[in-house]
């Protein structure tokens, strides 16, 4: 309740006004703000379980992919390594197209996996699609390994391919993981500068304000509790002087209409001038 | 007769043999816990010797190599000791299969526009030969027959699968598998050619081999775009299955067709213990050759030593790869899926 923490304004009932809408504004900021936050860290606690599955995952997937190229290996023979090498025509298989999901306004960027086709991977997303679309690029290396170890090649390549499939499932959440943690912290700092310092701010200076006002109308009715005072002391005064005017009046003649004038004149001036006042 | 030529040779095959991993060494490598166990203990073995200068961060890869290196030396030594004239024709052919998968690998470097010098890192050591580097500078099949090949002995293969055809458009798998078929009754033929033993036991372990390639093409194309007549074409003119086996396995379709093909034939013995899952069956057809290669060392007199030796030899060095492998990924039990112990 400091002076420091209200805003430096004048005191008046126009400017109460204006700050009291700024503080409903500010409430209703900071209920929105908070609204984002909660389905942000939702999204967040979300991801992060998801992110804890995939990884663990990710490394069933990897051992197994491994494993198939050693089970390859063991056919096929060392050298089947360089037959692979050398039906790769250069040209990715599976690209990771980005694209941005909306969470609460905030932006996520995440990646999908998709096969070389630029028709099929353009038709949409989904993990659907690659199946389909391997399925037109595989008969070119379907035929690696005739003579032996094909069946495992293929059975390699599947596998690698479902490890490449997560690995990219994982890159995109811990992306929209890093993403949605800043997000979240900017939010949570804005509510909680919003509830802590803003509004605050803005309700000490209503009261202030309001306090002033109290303050200038007490004055005014203090003041005019004065004047009234005054006015009924005058008012007895007088009284009192006419009625002594009037029983020693040829005592005082010369002297009272003297000196009564200018003061008889000065009250009434006042009491017309209260007159004003009043009304 | 065969001691005053090729006893000498004999002697020394049979004494390489004793290099072998037995059996307790196999038990004892499953033991290892890591790859640098497997090293430590293989120090102790033949390989020793190639082993002990290797940096100490080990991986599987380089016990591979090193098994590799091995068998090479062994038979740089056959090369060295200049066999007589019907046995190093013999050692030749043996390694016509690795010159063979070396040609191929040049070609389809060549086309793809790769360097020389890696393409020829990349080449197995046993199927090297003089003019392999100019292989990389051909463009189409008729001037890789004119040029490179017309020297090697392989050239007679290319002559009988294609004439005309264009490099491109020829699969280079096919391509392969055609030498190879060409290649399994070349040597067939020559085996038959020396008569006697040899001949019996080169014919048996010769006609395996063809079966075993049709079984696996026929696994291998399934569900593949390559047509009945096309995989027909790529068995070989003889075997055990050829040619009602053959046939049938042309016509099957999916895994289950080509195990009851198989159990039909002469080969029902070896299913017995076998699932359906296709690692199985490579399993099955390996622990078959190591039985049948070792049975040979039982007789004597006969030049198929030398190709069991080498079999053996392989399937060692696919012993240790499948070993290091599982125990650097951490996959232990999985060891008795693929070691096949020798002895």
């Amino acid at each position: 309740m400091s002076t420091t923490n209200r805003l430096n304004v004048v005191p008046t009932v126009t400017v109460l006004a204006v700050v009291k809408n700024r503080l409903i504004g500010a409430q209703r900021g900071y209920k929105l703000l908070k609204k984002k936050a909660d389905a942000l860290s939702l999204r967040y606690r979300q991801i992060l379980k998801k992110i804890v599955q995939t990884k663990l995952s990710m490394g069933e997937n990897m051992k197994s992919a491994s494993f198939a190229w050693t089970e390859a290996k063991y056919v096929g023979g060392d050298g089947i390594k360089h037959t692979v090498l050398d039906s790769v025509d250069g040209k990715a298989e599976i690209r990771v197209r980005a694209y941005a999901d909306n969470v609460a306004g905030v932006k996520i960027p995440k990646f999908n996996a998709c096969g070389s086709g630029s028709l099929i991977g353009a038709s949409g997303g989904g993990s659907g699609e690659t199946g389909t679309t391997t399925a037109t690029t595989e008969s070119k290396s379907e035929l690696t390994g005739l003579g032996r170890g094909g069946k495992q090649i293929q059975k390699c390549k599947k596998a690698y391919k479902e490890a490449l499939q997560t690995l990219v499932e994982l890159a995109s959440l811990q992306t929209a993981f890093l993403t949605l943690d800043q997000a979240i912290k900017t939010t949570n700092r804005r509510v909680n500068a919003l509830e802590n310092v803003v509004t605050p701010r803005l309700e000490n200076t209503v009261s202030y304000i309001k306090g002033e006002l109290d303050e200038l109308e007490r004055e005014e009715f203090f003041r005019l509790k004065k004047v009234q005072a005054k006015k009924k002391k005058d008012a007895k005064e007088r009284e009192e002087k006419e009625e002594s005017l009037s029983k020693g009046e040829g005592v005082v003649k010369g002297e009272g209409g003297s000196g009564a004038g200018p003061v008889g004149n000065l009250i009434d001036f006042a009491n017309e001038k209260d007159e004003d006042l009043l009304f | 007769m065969f001691n005053t030529k090729d006893g000498f040779l004999e002697a020394t095959v049979r004494g390489c043999v004793g290099g072998f991993l037995r059996t307790e060494d196999y038990s004892n490598l499953q033991q290892c816990e890591t790859v640098e166990d497997i090293k430590l203990y293989l120090t102790s073995t033949d390989y020793g010797s190639l082993l002990q200068n290797e940096a100490s961060p080990t991986h599987p890869s380089l016990i591979v190599r090193c098994c590799l290196k091995k068998i090479v030396q062994d038979f740089s030594f056959f090369d060295l000791v200049k066999a007589a004239e019907p046995l190093s024709t013999f050692l030749q052919y043996l390694k016509y299969g690795y010159m063979i998968d070396n040609i191929v690998l040049m070609v389809t470097g060549a086309m793809h526009e790769r360097e020389v010098t890696e393409l020829l890192d990349k080449c197995h050591p046993l199927g090297m030969f003089d003019s392999i580097a100019s292989l990389g500078a051909v463009s189409n099949l008729r001037e890789l027959h004119r040029i490179v090949l017309v020297d090697t002995p392989i050239s007679a293969y290319f002559g009988e699968c294609f004439r005309d055809e264009n490099l491109d458009e020829v699969n280079i798998e096919i391509l392969r598998n055609s030498l190879y078929k060409a290649y399994l009754k070349d040597f067939f033929r020559l085996s038959q050619m020396l008569g006697g033993l040899t001949a019996e036991v080169m014919k048996e372990i010769l006609c395996f081999e063809a079966d075993r390639r049709a079984v696996n093409i026929t696994i291998n194309s399934i569900g593949t775009e390559l047509s009945r007549d096309d995989r027909q074409k790529l068995f070989s003119d003889f075997g055990h299955m050829h040619p009602e086996g053959q046939r049938d396995l042309a016509l099957c379709r999916d895994f289950e067709q080509v195990v009851s093909v198989i159990v039909n034939s002469t080969y029902q013995n070896i299913l017995q213990k076998s699932t359906s899952e296709e690692m199985n069956i490579d399993k099955v057809f390996y622990e078959t050759e190591v039985m049948k290669c070792s049975s040979m060392f039982a007789q004597q007199f006969h030049y198929g030593i030398f190709y069991a030796y080498l079999k053996l030899r392989e399937q060692e060095v696919r012993n240790l790869m499948w070993l290091s492998e599982c125990i650097a990924q951490d996959q232990k039990y999985r060891i008795v899926d693929g070691v096949i112990s020798i002895f």
